[in-house]
């Protein structure tokens, strides 16, 4: 505003501008220090740690990567899990997030800052948050100015759905992957308004980076031609969209090819099918326009008919191949998360292990309050913002808050999306009523007071309690200005740029201002609204967002309680088994082994192989001597449940207990679900069938669980147990953690068969094939 | 000899009519068993989809009055036209599906020898209330398989629970298929479209194209319009944060009925993890209007000349949107418990 209230002097406005740069600047370092800080809530009240169960996953690669160097790293095959299978880690992972840890260690190395691995695991979440919102700030200030990429920013530094997935410790894919895909899509909207080649190469360059680190990817390529494909149907076409498209599928898909775990899926599967049907479009689209560059109109007209018939013809016969690829695929080619998000009944239907997912539930409305919190009150007045004036960018950010907030309304986890588009629509909205209502003071006060205080003005305004958005006005016209000075010969990108100001100036010719008391009222509303923001965030991260899960406290009167059961069971794992002993324990747990106790698990997190992990649920739905013949034929040596029945932790083995039999049930049939329910429930008590009381599980978890009260009452389902006393006859108990969370035993070893041996002995001499009796698959 | 010849002929009447009835117990059942299974395939071909309606009169007949080891088992569909008003009950939507299953088991044993094994058939509530009475049926949905071996109707073995209708058709089929050793194969349903109906659609598309095209190419479609374009967004936006795809995919009713008071109606829920529809539709207008109501004021207000008008309608406003986002809080902390509070320092406490 302040640079548009009198047109000055060259000498004052570049002060102005130097002075807007220098603010900004700095309110932008201490945003960035506000998202690293806010993240630390973790570590303060728990220790530097890595959280839960993929994050440790992540950490043993990057461990590996560092000290093994990037080629081994590559070519890891690790036999340390999925036993007796092994898993190509290679060629399987997301790769972005273990190489920026590792080149970040690496680098603090060689500058001789001697962190460890964990460390620098621990605080890269916290570090790509700053620059996430860092990025957020380009991305909104190419839409709207810098004062609304200012306040986009910081609120996305503290925008509780992001927090969650990056607090410290939070060491997963997420924690680069949102700064990744911010930064892609600024990338894309300056190409856009610039229609520089430079940027659209590093466009698709950091959308290989975004391929590397995550999954999400596919939301970028479907997202940007579905931009490309609205400018084109709204005849917003122009040489800069090309520039912008173009380059990115072409060099974006060969970079894309180039992730192994991506590979030729990236030319093959349907979600990526939309950019190249685009790709094709622009291409008669640009033809289109060339042609009506050359001819007459008159020699056009003949043309168009023409060329829109081939060109036609042509769509049709690609878009008859691709149907024909997409139908021979079993799935139409795409996978099955993908399907139920443009079909939200699929999963429930037809997969219901996505549909179990706690992550692929759709949300609530209490999810927005909790996660996006105040900015679901201000995205609409954003999306309006967009649409006065609408611009290619303005476009862009109104179809990606579109998009993701219908993703996020099928599942959960896509609230991750969402964020940043929310502070991106509410930086907008917040930043357009500032500059609305402070104007209005503004004018209201001059009129009443002398034009002489107008200085005095100006610094009130900075003054004003939001003062990024306050000093991001400031900093609007020195963009315009520096755009107009900077770029020659492009006129057309500088309209979007343009339009603000005049806009403005027409404001200021029609004085366009409300009340003065009502706008104070209305700034103070929207301050306290902010404060409320700040306050759910800090509490959110504080609070909700920040426990390790590895590390568990309860407050109760008497004081805090800590249970470590994990790590310690874990060491007890590391220090008193053999290194090359195989763990089972239910897939959750897998990660967390390998990576603290070292030990070869049967199944892991990264649940691939169905069968392999139906066969471990089999094994825990089964009699104790089904289970040790299933077991047994696995080489375990260990069997490692969790129980929570002792101090009430709800997310034990018991209540998965459910997944295990439906799992197993689905590869194996002989198990079935029926055979532990009563009345539709699982029930461990006195009402418990005898197939749930003779289980594996069952009898692991609840092993002499009666000595610790006498009554063997269950806190996690509330209720005492059926059966109390039994003995284990195939197995035997050698660890039991402090609070009973984590009970680890060990398979008996095979009887000796005295009464039977005379004979086989003799079997054996007759016969070699004997030897070996043809051993009885235990699994059927 | 008089009365010898009596008594032989006594004898003869005797023996003829014990050999009759030996021979009615243990050679007519042949007979009528294939005449109760020629019946029935001759009611189900009246039928589309294969599935009998049957009356008392029908329970009594295959169920009740014949002898034990039947040659068929027979799915019962316990209907209710007076709850089908009832969404939560989904009775139409299973009894969709019960017919699907029908014509799937038709289909797929199409002159096999098991096509005269299952028969499936439903019966309706208001017409054979006795028949209820008999299968000792009190809730609804209930889908009963009554196998050959079944003697008593009141056996509740052959009762389909809830986990084996939840993924409809299929899972009926699997139940059906444990159950009678019998192939249902897999489920076909109708596709949406027929196919004359797509040719059509695709060539009335071909036949737009170009014409569209030239449309946009002039750039005069309701597409340039951004109205419509601003609406839909904020639409779209609207029914997301309002939860509905939540109540589409999970089929939550706009609201309940309250269990101790049936006149009171329950809109909102307690517990984070479910919604109601309406109760999301208001949630998510309270979400979406301050917005609308700040750019209101920061777009259109603005222009207004009158002053006293500005005052008004920003007084209107605000009220408006401070008590929507109490209201909110408010909810969020009903629903879910949710407190939050601020970390002043310690020495300010």
């Amino acid at each position: 505003m302040a640079t548009q209230e009198s047109p000055p002097p060259g000498t004052s406005s570049a002060m102005r501008n130097a002075f807007g740069t220098v603010l900004s600047a700095l309110i932008l370092l201490l945003i960035g220090v506000l998202a690293f800080s806010i993240r630390l809530f973790s570590v303060i009240k728990y220790e530097s740690v890595i959280h839960e169960f993929d994050p440790y996953f992540n950490y043993r690669v990057t461990q590996f990567l560092s000290k093994n160097g990037i080629y081994e790293f590559w070519n890891w095959f690790d036999d340390r899990t999925w036993y007796p299978l092994g898993r190509v880690i290679g060629g399987t992972v997301y790769p972005g997030l273990t190489l920026t840890a590792g080149t970040i260690w690496w680098a603090l190395n060689a500058i001789n800052i001697p962190l460890s691995v964990e460390t620098v695991c621990v605080f890269t979440a916290p570090v790509f948050s700053a620059f996430a919102s860092w990025a957020t700030y380009l991305l909104t200030k190419e839409v709207k100015g810098s004062g609304a990429g200012l306040a986009a920013a910081a609120l996305l530094a503290m925008v509780p759905s992001y927090i969650s997935r990056s607090v410290a410790g939070s060491y997963d894919n997420e924690a680069v992957a949102i700064f990744a895909l911010i930064f892609t899509f600024y990338l894309y909207i300056k190409t856009l308004n610039t229609g520089s080649l430079f940027y659209a190469t590093l466009n698709a360059l950091t959308y290989f980076y975004m391929v590397c680190s995550w999954g999400g990817y596919t939301f970028i390529i479907n997202l940007i031609p579905m931009h490309v494909l609205l400018c084109i149907v709204t005849g917003r076409y122009s040489p800069r969209l090309y520039i912008a498209y173009a380059p990115l599928v072409v060099l974006g898909t060969l970079l894309a090819a180039l992730v192994p775990v991506v590979g030729f899926n990236a030319v093959l599967t349907s979600e990526h099918f939309a950019s190249f049907l685009v790709f094709i479009i622009i291409h008669v689209v640009a033809l289109v326009y060339y042609i009506k560059g050359i001819l007459s109109p008159k020699m056009f007209k003949v043309a168009v008919t023409l060329v829109v018939s081939i060109g036609l013809v042509v769509c049709l016969i690609v878009v008859a191949v691709l149907v024909a690829l997409v139908a021979s695929s079993p799935t139409g080619g795409w996978s099955g998360r993908s399907l139920s998000l443009l079909d939200p009944t699929y999963a429930s239907k037809y997969i219901p292990i996505i549909a179990s997912v706690s992550e692929h539930q759709p949300p609530t409305w209490p999810s927005y309050f909790m996660d996006i919190n105040v900015l679901a009150f201000l995205v609409p007045a954003g999306i309006i913002a967009c649409f006065s004036p609408l611009s290619d960018a303005s476009s862009f950010v109104v179809l990606y808050i579109v998009m993701s907030v219908y993703f996020s309304g099928v599942m959960v986890r896509l609230m991750l999306v969402l964020a940043p588009a929310a502070c991106i629509m509410s930086g907008i909205a917040l930043s357009q009523a500032f500059d609305v209502f402070t104007a209005s003071i503004k004018y209201q006060l001059g009129r009443s007071s002398n034009s002489k205080d107008d200085a005095e003005d100006n610094t009130s305004t900075n003054n004003a309690p939001k003062d990024d958005s306050s000093s991001g006005k400031t900093d609007k016209g020195e963009e315009v200005a520096k755009e107009r000075s900077s770029k020659k010969g492009k006129k057309k990108e500088r309209e979007p740029a343009d339009k603000p100001s005049v806009k403005s100036k027409i404001a200021k010719k029609r004085a366009l201002v409300l009340p003065l008391e009502a706008s104070i009222v209305a700034l103070l509303l929207l301050i306290m609204l902010g404060a409320f923001y700040v306050i759910h965030c800090v509490w959110a991260a504080a609070e909700a967002y920040s426990a390790p899960s590895i590390v568990l406290t309860s407050q109760s009167r008497d004081g805090l309680h800590v249970f470590d059961d994990f790590r310690e069971s874990y060491a007890w794992l590391s220090h008193n088994t053999d290194v090359d002993d195989k763990v089972a324990s239910w897939w959750d747990y897998g990660y967390q082994t390998t990576a603290m106790a070292n030990r070869t698990v049967i199944v892991d997190n990264n649940t691939w192989n169905n069968t392999h992990i139906a066969t471990v649920g089999t094994a825990m739905s089964s009699p104790e001597k089904a289970a040790w013949e299933i077991f047994n034929s696995l080489d375990v040596k260990y069997v490692l449940v969790v129980f929570g029945g002792l101090i009430g932790y709800p997310s034990d083995d018991i209540n998965k207990f459910l997944w295990m039999v439906r799992i197993g049930g689905g590869v194996f049939p002989h198990i079935k679900e029926a055979d532990y329910l009563r009345d539709g429930q699982y029930r461990i008590d006195s009402e418990a069938t005898p197939t749930m009381l003779n289980c594996l599980m069952y009898k692991l978890s609840y092993y002499r669980f009666v000595e610790t009260d006498g009554k063997a009452y269950d806190r996690v389902r509330r209720t005492e147990i059926g059966k109390k006393n039994f003995k284990l006859t195939h197995f035997e108990e050698v660890f039991t953690s402090h609070h009973w969370m984590v009970r680890i035993y060990k398979l008996k070893p095979q009887k000796n068969r005295i009464r039977g041996r005379a004979k086989k002995l003799k079997l054996k001499t007759s016969s070699g094939l004997d030897s070996k009796p043809a051993k009885k698959n235990p699994w059927i | 000899m008089a009365i010898n010849k009596k008594l032989l002929s006594l004898l003869l009447l005797v023996s003829s009519l014990s050999s009759i009835a030996l021979s009615s117990s243990s050679f007519s059942d042949p007979d009528s068993d294939s005449d109760l299974t020629n019946e029935l395939v001759s009611l189900r071909s009246n039928s589309e989809s294969g599935v009998i309606h049957l009356d008392d009169h029908g329970i009594s007949k295959f169920l009740i009055s014949s002898p034990t080891p039947r040659p068929y088992s027979i799915l019962v569909f316990f209907d209710a036209t007076q709850l089908h008003s009832k969404t939560e009950l989904r009775l139409q939507e299973l009894r969709r599906e019960f017919h699907l299953l029908s014509a799937t088991f038709l289909a797929a044993n199409n002159n096999g020898s098991d096509l005269n094994k299952l028969f499936f058939c439903e019966i309706e509530f208001s017409q054979s209330q006795s028949s209820f009475k008999r299968f000792n049926v009190n809730a609804l949905p209930h889908i009963r398989l009554v196998t050959a071996s079944t003697s008593k109707l009141t056996d509740e073995s052959g009762q389909m629970d809830q986990s084996d209708f939840s993924r409809l058709a299929e899972s009926m089929a699997e139940f059906v298929e444990q159950r009678t050793k019998l192939t249902v194969g897999p489920i076909q349903r109708p596709p949406l479209l027929s196919k004359p109906q797509i040719s059509v659609i695709v060539a009335m598309i071909v036949v737009a194209a170009p014409f569209v095209v030239k449309r946009i190419l002039r750039g005069e479609t309701l597409l340039h319009d951004h109205r419509l374009w601003l609406s839909g967004a904020i639409f779209v936006y609207f029914f997301s944060v309002a939860g509905t795809m939540h109540n589409i995919i999970r089929k939550m009713p706009m609201f309940l009925q309250d269990r101790n008071d049936p006149n009171k109606l329950v809109f909102f829920y307690q517990g984070s993890g479910m919604q109601l529809g309406a109760e999301g539709f208001a949630v998510g207008f309270l979400y979406t209007v301050v917005g609308l109501l700040l750019a209101f004021v920061t777009n259109v207000l603005v222009r207004v000349g009158n002053v006293n008008v500005q005052r008004l309608v920003m007084l209107v406003a605000l009220v408006v949107s401070s008590w929507a986002v109490k209201q909110v809080v408010y909810l969020d902390n009903w629903k879910t418990g949710y407190g939050i509070h601020p970390y002043w320092p310690s020495s300010w406490q």
